[in-house]
């Protein structure tokens, strides 16, 4: 599948959408890289590593520009059709969501520069670098599922994504408990719950990313399916 | 009403050929193979035209597009060793039994070809060529058939002042347009078009097109194009041929969104065969 | 440096344009020297006088005539002609004098040795007249005579002179109208009446009294012309006599006195006395003479008009009968016959035809068209004139179906070019109109490869017109009495031989038993034939080009 973008008539076509492909690459790693810096940040306590997160999410602010800005010179000069229209369109959306990603990886820097300051919980947020190291991970999924034209990513991710969810449900739950029984540190409970909910959203993203996979490659579009139906319809295709 | 069967673009990968319902089909190909003496140059060609609709074939050069387009008005007849198997219904009529009078069938099949081909006369007697030929004498009907046809062909606005002005003193892309006024002249239900804008610069060619999306409202049009996406912006339907086969054939919107085979995809976005 | 220039491909321009300049030159030269010796014969030059001493000195004459030709000849081969020259002289000029009289002295140019010729004068009483026999006359008037009586002498005659000129023209003209229509005419009932007697004859159908009452019948009517044409002859005969009224009498070089009736001069000139206006007028007169007039004395005088008038007629008549055949011929061959072996043959042989020797159509003309299709004619429509041929004989119509076989292929030939020239996409969207076959290439493609057509027109006329050889053999002759056209029943004779202007010059040239007299008739009937060819060329050039215009597409 890999193989497929190399054989266009049009040389200088292939490189485009090569390096466009990079360049995803390239920004899905960084926001990868920033979840695990302000989770780590978060952790340990490290507010100049977070304030490094901060800086990052304006790099991927300009790369999701850059990159919109290739797609659009593609679609105005190439005219692609087919798996390239797909492709691009993919990226158009993919850019989006990863940006989308670095904002919530620069909120939780934010909250962690914040609750630097502040005591420490027992477990040191055990629960919220499990969910972190989750959802990482799942990004890392979504980029290798991208990278490689895997469409059974987005089966894998949907299913993540649901444990991710109900992880976010547990960690909420545990946290009102919290409020209850800690009033004094209502300020520090309530911001790990947006550093959940942060959490949670970039396992959303990283499920829209699989489902642009699916389009990309297969051309269909699962928004809004169930992980079964997606699978079987993948089935479907494969014979 | 044209319905293809399986509406649903969704999650159905499989769709090589289209099928319509029988009332919407203009011309119905089955099993038609061609052969220029040795060389067999369409082969076992089966499919469905849908009526009042704008079809198109594309293909890379020689794969059997344009001959297919001139088996449907028996262009192909001109060609001696030229044979022909299966069969090609119009109107549920085999338009290759040998009881069709061919001149008849042209009429009812019109073709537009690639290079304008005025005749060397003036402007009106290119459009009421046709209509002398069957015989319409009266100046009346010709007048109101010239000015209809011309209308249609949305050329009557340049061309009012000089109908008598040789055609040859046209422009190409309004020579286009007036051959095509004069393939609409005689009332056709098909009109074939054999790369009707590759000899045109791109505003005549943007005029030609909208021409033809204007004629679909009451013919069936067939259009073979070597640019994929004058196919993609002017059709309804789109065949792929190669090698003279049909690849491929299905809605214009499926097939450049979303080809179901390789070969269709790997030509539609420029890979190498 | 010369590879450089070699390579910058000057050198070939420079051939190219060489051989295009010579050629022009050439073309120019030829018609330059036509048109000036042509042109120039009509001229009146002055009449000289001069006088010639003899070779032994004690003898000298008057020598009176116009100046042909200055020549420069070695003075050895003016010896061995037996005229003495001075052994210190190599070389002799020498003039040539048109002299006239040819009814006194027997020969109407002479050289004269330019040193022998002496005291040159123009004088001006000296007078050029145009007989009808004997050619040219030279020499003074002396007097106008009417019934042999003295009506004016001296320089009153000159003032009388083209009077009673035009008034004998006047008669002449009569006699002639006469003799040609009115006699002509009875004379061609008469010959009816004789053929309608030998079909009766012929005719077994008829029984005897009906045989005989019809001879009867046919006997009263010769009788009746008989004494229609006594009438005639006797009007012919006063009318005659009128003209001989009136004569000239005037004085040779040498002294004779000579009296010549007007009805034997067809112009008088006072070359001498004329200003250059009287000479242009001249100049017109005898130029439209020469088109309008039949020959006189041999082809050498008059005019060329039957030999005009034949050769339009006869590339008319083979236009009209090439034209469709080629054109036929070349529609089928290209549009209908399968292009294979066969066909290929064909095309092969018809361009070979084109490469035959003429002569050789020629022989052909004379025996398929003369002999064998003239002579049947003759034998199932004219059986009563036999053994007297009339289709059965060289004529009009075979010497033009002879030049039509001659120049289909150029025909055939240019007008397939034009069929195969049309775009297939033009065939084609009439076809795709639902035109059959036919309607396509009479509506479409024969209109617009008419002006291939035409070009083979251009083409086959100016070869015909300017073939002579074959048709000799099947209907040009010498001297033809009557046009192919007169006010007669069925009024285009097409069975009557021609006169050509081809032919014409080749007789004049070389035929003429007055040689001298007729040279500069060879290059005015040339000139003649070169702009007939040019005018009949140039109205075929004006319609094709109008057709061009009017059937213009992308490809032209």
């Amino acid at each position: 599948m890999e193989e497929h973008f190399h054989q266009h008539i049009s040389r200088q076509f292939n490189q485009e959408l090569e390096s466009l492909r990079q360049d995803v690459m390239t920004m899905g790693g960084l926001a990868e890289q920033m979840i695990l810096d302000a989770v780590n940040a978060l952790i340990n306590g490290e507010s100049v590593r977070a304030e490094q997160v901060i800086e990052n999410d304006h790099q991927v602010n300009e790369m999701e520009k850059q990159i919109d800005q290739q797609c659009i010179q593609i679609l105005a000069r190439r005219q692609p059709t087919a798996s390239d229209l797909r492709l691009v369109m993919a990226i158009i959306k993919t850019v989006n969501d990863i940006e989308r990603v670095g904002d919530e990886a620069e909120q939780i820097a934010k909250m962690a520069i914040r609750l630097v300051s502040r005591d420490r919980p027992r477990n040191n947020y055990r629960e919220i670098e499990a969910m972190g190291s989750h959802v990482r991970a799942m990004i890392r999924d979504a980029l290798d599922g991208f990278a490689r034209l895997e469409p059974e990513v987005a089966v894998q991710l949907k299913r993540q994504d649901e444990k991710v969810d109900a992880e976010y449900e547990a960690i909420l739950r545990q946290y009102y408990s919290y409020l209850v029984e800690e009033p004094r540190n209502t300020s520090r409970i309530l911001d790990s719950i947006w550093i959940a909910r942060s959490l949670e959203r970039i396992g959303d993203h990283a499920k829209n990313i699989g489902e642009y996979i699916v389009y990309m490659v297969e051309g269909k579009d699962i928004r809004r399916a169930t992980a079964e139906e997606i699978e079987k319809s993948l089935v479907d295709a494969t014979h | 009403m044209v319905t293809t069967i399986n509406q649903n673009a969704g999650l159905d990968a499989n769709r090589p050929h289209l099928k319509l319902d029988h009332e919407s089909i203009a011309l119905e190909a089955t099993g038609l193979n061609l052969y220029y003496g040795e060389t067999q140059a369409l082969k076992d060609i089966s499919m469905q035209i849908a009526s009042e609709r704008v079809t198109a074939f594309i293909g890379p050069s020689g794969c059997g597009k344009s001959t297919l387009l001139r088996c449907f008005n028996r262009m192909n007849d001109l060609v001696d060793t030229c044979r022909i198997e299966g069969c090609i219904e119009i109107d549920g009529e085999d338009i290759y039994h040998p009881s069709v009078d061919v001149p008849e069938l042209r009429r009812k099949v019109g073709m537009v070809f690639q290079k304008p081909n005025p005749f060397p006369k003036s402007i009106y007697d290119n459009i009421a060529y046709g209509l002398r030929l069957q015989g319409v004498k009266s100046k009346r009907t010709l007048d109101e058939v010239v000015e209809r046809s011309l209308k249609k062909a949305a050329l009557w606005d340049e061309v009012k002042d000089r109908l008598d002005d040789n055609a040859f003193g046209l422009s190409g892309g309004q020579q286009q347009r007036l051959v095509i006024a004069r393939a609409i002249a005689i009332e056709p239900e098909i009109i074939l078009l054999d790369e009707p804008c590759s000899a045109l610069d791109p505003i005549s060619t943007a005029k030609v097109e909208e021409l033809i999306i204007d004629l679909k409202e009451s013919y069936t049009i067939v259009i073979v194009t070597h640019n994929m996406q004058q196919a993609a912006r002017v059709s309804d339907f789109t065949a792929y041929m190669y090698l003279g086969e049909l690849i491929e054939y299905d809605d214009t919107a499926k097939l450049f969104t979303n080809p179901s085979k390789k070969a269709t995809e790997d030509y539609i976005t420029g890979r190498y065969g | 440096m010369i590879r450089k220039w070699f390579k910058s491909g000057d050198p070939w321009i420079w051939l190219i344009g060489g051989a295009v300049t010579i050629s022009v030159i050439m073309v120019i030269g030829l018609l330059l020297m036509i048109g000036v010796r042509g042109l120039g014969h009509f001229w009146q030059p002055p009449i000289v006088e001069a006088t010639f001493t003899s070779d032994s000195a004690d003898e000298q004459r008057n020598v009176l005539g116009t100046i042909r030709s200055l020549e420069t000849v070695s003075a050895q081969s003016v010896r061995e002609s037996g005229v003495s020259v001075p052994p210190a002289q190599n070389f002799v000029d020498r003039y040539l004098f048109k002299l006239g009289n040819r009814d006194l002295t027997g020969q109407d140019f002479e050289w004269f040795i330019a040193d022998r010729l002496s005291d040159f004068r123009y004088p001006l009483d000296a007078i050029q007249l145009q007989r009808r026999e004997w050619g040219d006359f030279f020499g003074y008037l002396e007097a106008i005579l009417e019934d042999g009586e003295v009506v004016a002498e001296g320089e009153a005659a000159f003032d009388v002179l083209a009077e009673r000129l035009a008034r004998t023209s006047e008669i002449m003209r009569q006699i002639n109208h006469i003799e040609r229509y009115e006699i002509g005419d009875i004379n061609k009932k008469i010959e009816a009446q004789r053929l309608e007697r030998r079909r009766v004859e012929l005719a077994n159908n008829l029984a005897p009294e009906e045989k005989s009452r019809r001879f009867a019948e046919i006997e009263s009517n010769v009788a009746q012309l008989n004494a229609e044409y006594d009438v005639l002859f006797t009007e012919l005969r006063a009318v005659r006599d009128r003209s001989l009224r009136d004569a000239l009498v005037a004085r040779t070089p040498d002294g004779r006195t000579v009296t010549i009736p007007f009805a034997n001069v067809v112009r008088a000139t006072r070359a001498n006395a004329m200003d250059t206006g009287e000479k242009l007028v001249e100049y017109g007169a005898r130029f439209w003479e020469f088109l309008s007039e039949y020959p006189r004395e041999a082809n050498t005088e008059g005019g060329i008009l039957p030999a005009i008038f034949g050769t339009v007629m006869m590339v008319m008549i083979m236009s009209i009968v090439v034209t469709p055949f080629g054109v036929l011929a070349a529609i089928y061959l290209r549009e209908y016959a399968s292009q294979g072996p066969i066909t290929r043959m064909v095309r092969i042989s018809v361009n070979n035809l084109a490469g035959v020797p003429s002569i050789v159509f020629g022989v052909f003309g004379l025996g398929f068209f003369v002999y064998f299709l003239g002579g049947n004619i003759d034998r199932w429509f004219y059986p009563e004139a036999l053994p007297a041929p009339t289709f059965g004989s060289p004529g009009l119509i075979w010497a033009s179906l002879t030049l039509a076989l001659l120049t289909l292929p150029v025909v055939i030939v240019s007008t397939e070019e034009g069929l195969t020239r049309i775009p297939k996409a033009m065939r084609e969207g009439s076809l795709a109109l639902g035109a059959t076959k036919s309607e396509t290439l009479w509506k479409v493609i024969v209109p617009v490869s008419t002006p291939a057509m035409m070009t083979g027109l251009i083409l086959a006329v100016a070869r015909a017109a300017g073939e002579v050889a074959p048709l000799m053999l099947v209907g040009v002759v010498k001297l033809a009495p009557n046009l192919p056209v007169d006010g007669e029943f069925p009024f285009v004779h097409l069975e009557r031989r021609i006169m050509h202007l081809g032919f014409h010059i080749y007789d004049v040239g070389f035929q003429s038993p007055n040689v001298e007299a007729g040279r500069p008739l060879v290059y005015a009937t040339a000139l003649i034939l070169v702009l007939l060819i040019l005018l009949l060329n140039l109205t075929a050039i004006a319609i094709r080009n109008r057709l061009r215009e009017r059937y213009k597409s992308d490809s032209d």
